[in-house]
């Protein structure tokens, strides 16, 4: 496997998907903050929040571009469309199972089931995030997309 | 379905349950005919409020004509309690909605009726009757002793312990004996799968939130006059916040007439950042800041993607309110059309960013210091009404005609900088940003002092040029934009008491009647006439205050509760119900009446 590209190339491909993320957020097509949602796991305050979510999602991009250089390597070649098309799978997954089981665990995050005693701030982002904007599935997807196809360029199939 | 229209429960019978993510209305009768589900803004389920017998409803009471004894919320809880004389015994109603259904095996929504008997054994009659709105019919089953209506993602069951032999639509009698009550559970699912709660167990849910509910009471400050109506329109206020997201709902209903037989018939299950505002100032004035803290935090996130714009209002969720459109129902009292989505999403207020900013710096300057991104949103939102402020607007009544320089919304454009400027004592912002806010807070108050003045009566105008009046120009006390002791605010005050007036008692209405355009008239507006109370109470005239106040809480429903409007004349609660703008001036009014106690005026409150 090509460790040194994953090492490398990981986290450029996070680095990507974050900046198309805070782009369609500064935009005003989505509230989905990745850094905000993750780093409010650890801290309340939303500035201090996205300082240790960055981290925390440059630790998950990393993570999830282990699955993708051992999907290259167990195929034995890579593209940028074969990147592409892990990404859209990537991001069916991040917004139909991750994001709706994360009110479950994460404890500043409301459920749909929350009641008056409910000290979750975070509203949950509900089916393919669309709590956070009609229009977060569609920069989800493109965001991912664009992971895969990084690291489609990049990644070697060793 | 019949266009004839039937002759209405009145608005003020029903009751509220709730559980922070749904509510109903239960009439005297026992009748649920409001209830959406799974979420405030859904399609209702129980819809014969404003849809008529064949939208749905569900009763439980007494099976022959009786008289109603009493009713009342159980202490500072949600339980609501109604008795009647029946068949020579008593009955009693015991019902609430399961609030704290997180982290336990239970279904999002739960209500829970129990009827018990006393003295003699009672006839009564349960009629279930759901009519989810899409698609209209339910698929009926019966499964574990349970009636199941399936609806799309939409799944009803109902338990009754002791077994009874339900059908849908079809009322059916029995016979509760004193010592052997008679326990419905009705349990709601939406896309997951239902949740078969025990009739037993589900009774000692309701004892176990209700005990919340007390609590939750019990930590609400004790220094307040008329304590138990404020804790009232408290827990009223909680019951329409939407736990999940924050947002509080401006009413859980929609088109509920401001004018019986009308077409004032608007949709309200949506939050405006206005009330959002009122909110925080009202649950820290009473010690509840992580309500407050929600409020505010709801408005940070709801408001990202329009920002700087700040939208007129937004679903519980933040999102765009719909489209306006009309239903084909036949109303209540006849009063259509019965819409869905709200229209006023759409105009321009300015007075919402004064509200939003002034929450900010009362949260702040309770001793919560706001996080740097609230800050920055406060910023943009200053910056907005800086360049903007020259602008007609839509006004706080959300007049659907042409927008007009409304001197209450200036008055709150002013008070928008002037909060921000005060932040940005305590904020980082630069000089040039700084500079700009004070030249616009300065062009503005001229502006105002110049244009919105009435020179035959030396008042603030409602618009400019306007040789009339606006009930919102009673918030100029609180603004600091004034002196509230001013000859200006007081002819202000009583020109809206004299001209407004829609009786002795203090009701106010918003605007001279027939002056928004629309056929008909409508009623007192009440959170006017609460605000007229917190005037006159900043103003010296705290006696005066006192009385408005006391005559006030006698319009309440019998259970302390209160629409958007009144008829002055009937005393008719009018509008969507509850409305929790009405019972947020409820409190603040309140507020001000503690606060200037001891200030050489009645101090007997």
């Amino acid at each position: 496997m090509d460790w040194s590209g994953w090492a490398l190339f990981g986290l450029m491909a996070t680095g990507a998907l974050t900046a198309v993320m805070i782009a369609a957020q500064m935009a005003g097509f989505t509230r989905l903050d990745l850094p905000l949602v993750l780093g409010t796991l650890v801290t309340p305050d939303p500035d201090r929040a996205r300082v240790v979510g960055f981290f925390l999602h440059l630790i998950a991009g990393q993570t999830f571009a282990l699955g993708y250089a051992w999907t290259f390597a167990l195929l034995g070649w890579s593209s940028w469309w074969l990147g592409g098309l892990l990404g859209l799978l990537h991001g069916a997954v991040a917004l139909t199972l991750i994001l709706p089981l994360l009110p479950g665990v994460h404890p500043r995050m409301a459920s749909h089931r929350a009641g008056p005693s409910s000290r979750a701030g975070l509203e949950p982002p509900g089916l393919l995030g669309l709590n956070y904007g009609v229009q977060t599935p569609a920069v989800a997807a493109a965001a991912h997309v664009l992971y895969g196809v990084v690291l489609g360029l990049l990644l070697g199939a060793r | 379905m019949s266009a004839v229209p039937i002759p209405p429960v009145p608005i003020g019978d029903y009751g509220l349950l709730g559980d922070t993510r749904t509510a109903l209305l239960v009439s005297g009768s026992g009748s649920i005919d409001w209830m959406c589900a799974p979420a405030f803004d859904s399609p209702p389920v129980f819809g014969r409020l404003v849809g008529g017998p064949g939208a749905g409803s569900f009763r439980v009471g007494p099976a022959r004509p009786s008289t109603l004894v009493s009713r009342r919320y159980r202490g500072d809880s949600a339980t609501l309690e109604t008795v009647w004389a029946a068949d020579g015994g008593r009955l009693t109603l015991t019902e609430a909605m399961v609030a704290e259904v997180s982290g336990r095996l239970l279904p999002t929504s739960l209500l829970v009726r129990r009827l018990a008997a006393e003295g003699q054994p009672v006839e009564v009659e349960v009629h279930y009757d759901p009519r989810p709105a899409r698609p209209r019919e339910c698929r009926w089953s019966r499964r574990n002793g349970h009636l199941v209506c399936e609806s799309g993602p939409l799944a009803l069951s109902l338990r009754c312990e002791p077994t009874l032999q339900l059908e849908p639509g079809t009322p059916v009698r029995a016979v509760v004996a004193p010592g052997r009550p008679l326990t419905l559970v009705l349990g709601v699912a939406y896309g997951e799968p239902l949740v078969y709660v025990d009739p037993a167990a589900a009774w000692e849910l309701v004892a176990a939130d209700e005990a919340r509910w007390e609590a939750w009471a019990a930590e609400i400050v004790s220094d307040l006059p008329f304590r138990p109506a404020v804790v009232r329109s408290l827990l009223t206020l909680r019951l329409l916040t939407y736990s999940p997201s924050g947002a509080p709902v401006a009413a859980p209903t929609t088109s509920l007439p401001e004018n019986p037989g009308g077409v004032r018939n608007w949709d309200y299950r949506f939050t405006w950042p206005r009330d959002a505002s009122i909110g925080v100032a009202t649950f820290l004035g009473v010690g509840k800041t992580r309500e407050a803290g929600s409020f505010l935090s709801w408005l940070l996130h709801a408001s990202r993607l329009a920002r700087p714009r700040l939208p007129a209002l937004l679903t519980l969720m933040g999102r765009t309110v719909p489209r306006e459109r009309e239903l084909a129902w036949p109303g209540y009292a006849g009063s259509t059309p019965v819409r869905l989505g709200n229209l006023a999403a759409e105009q321009h207020q300015l007075d919402g960013y004064g509200w939003v900013l002034d929450a900010a710096w009362v949260f702040e300057k309770g001793g919560h210091r706001l996080y740097s991104e609230t800050w920055r949103a406060m910023r943009a939102f200053a910056d907005l009404v800086a360049a903007r402020w020259r602008e007609p607007d839509a006004g706080i009544w959300e007049v659907r005609g042409s927008p007009a320089h409304h001197v209450h919304s200036k008055l709150m454009g002013w008070l928008a900088l002037d909060r921000a400027l005060r932040l940005a004592e305590r904020h980082r912002v630069s000089r040039g940003r700084r500079r700009r806010w004070e030249q616009a807070r300065a062009a503005l108050a001229a502006e105002v002092r110049e244009r919105g003045v009435d020179a035959a009566t030396g008042s603030y105008a409602r618009a400019y040029g306007a040789d009339d009046v606006d009930a919102a120009l009673l918030m100029l006390p609180l603004l600091g934009f004034d002196d509230p002791a001013s000859p200006r605010v007081r002819a202000t005050i009583d020109r809206i008491r004299s001209e407004l007036s829609a009786g002795d008692d203090g009701l106010v209405y918003r605007y001279p009647p027939g002056r928004d355009g629309l056929p008909g008239t409508e009623g007192a507006f009440l959170p006017c006439s609460f605000w007229l109370v917190q005037a006159l109470a900043l103003t010296g005239r705290r006696d005066e205050a006192v009385a408005v106040f006391s005559s006030l809480l006698e319009r309440s429903t019998p259970l302390g509760l209160y629409a958007e409007e009144l008829d002055p004349e009937t005393g008719e609660q009018l509008g969507n119900f509850p409305q929790a703008l009405t019972h947020a001036a409820l409190v603040q009014a309140a507020l001000a009446l503690r606060d200037t106690a001891g200030t050489g005026q009645g101090r007997g409150a």
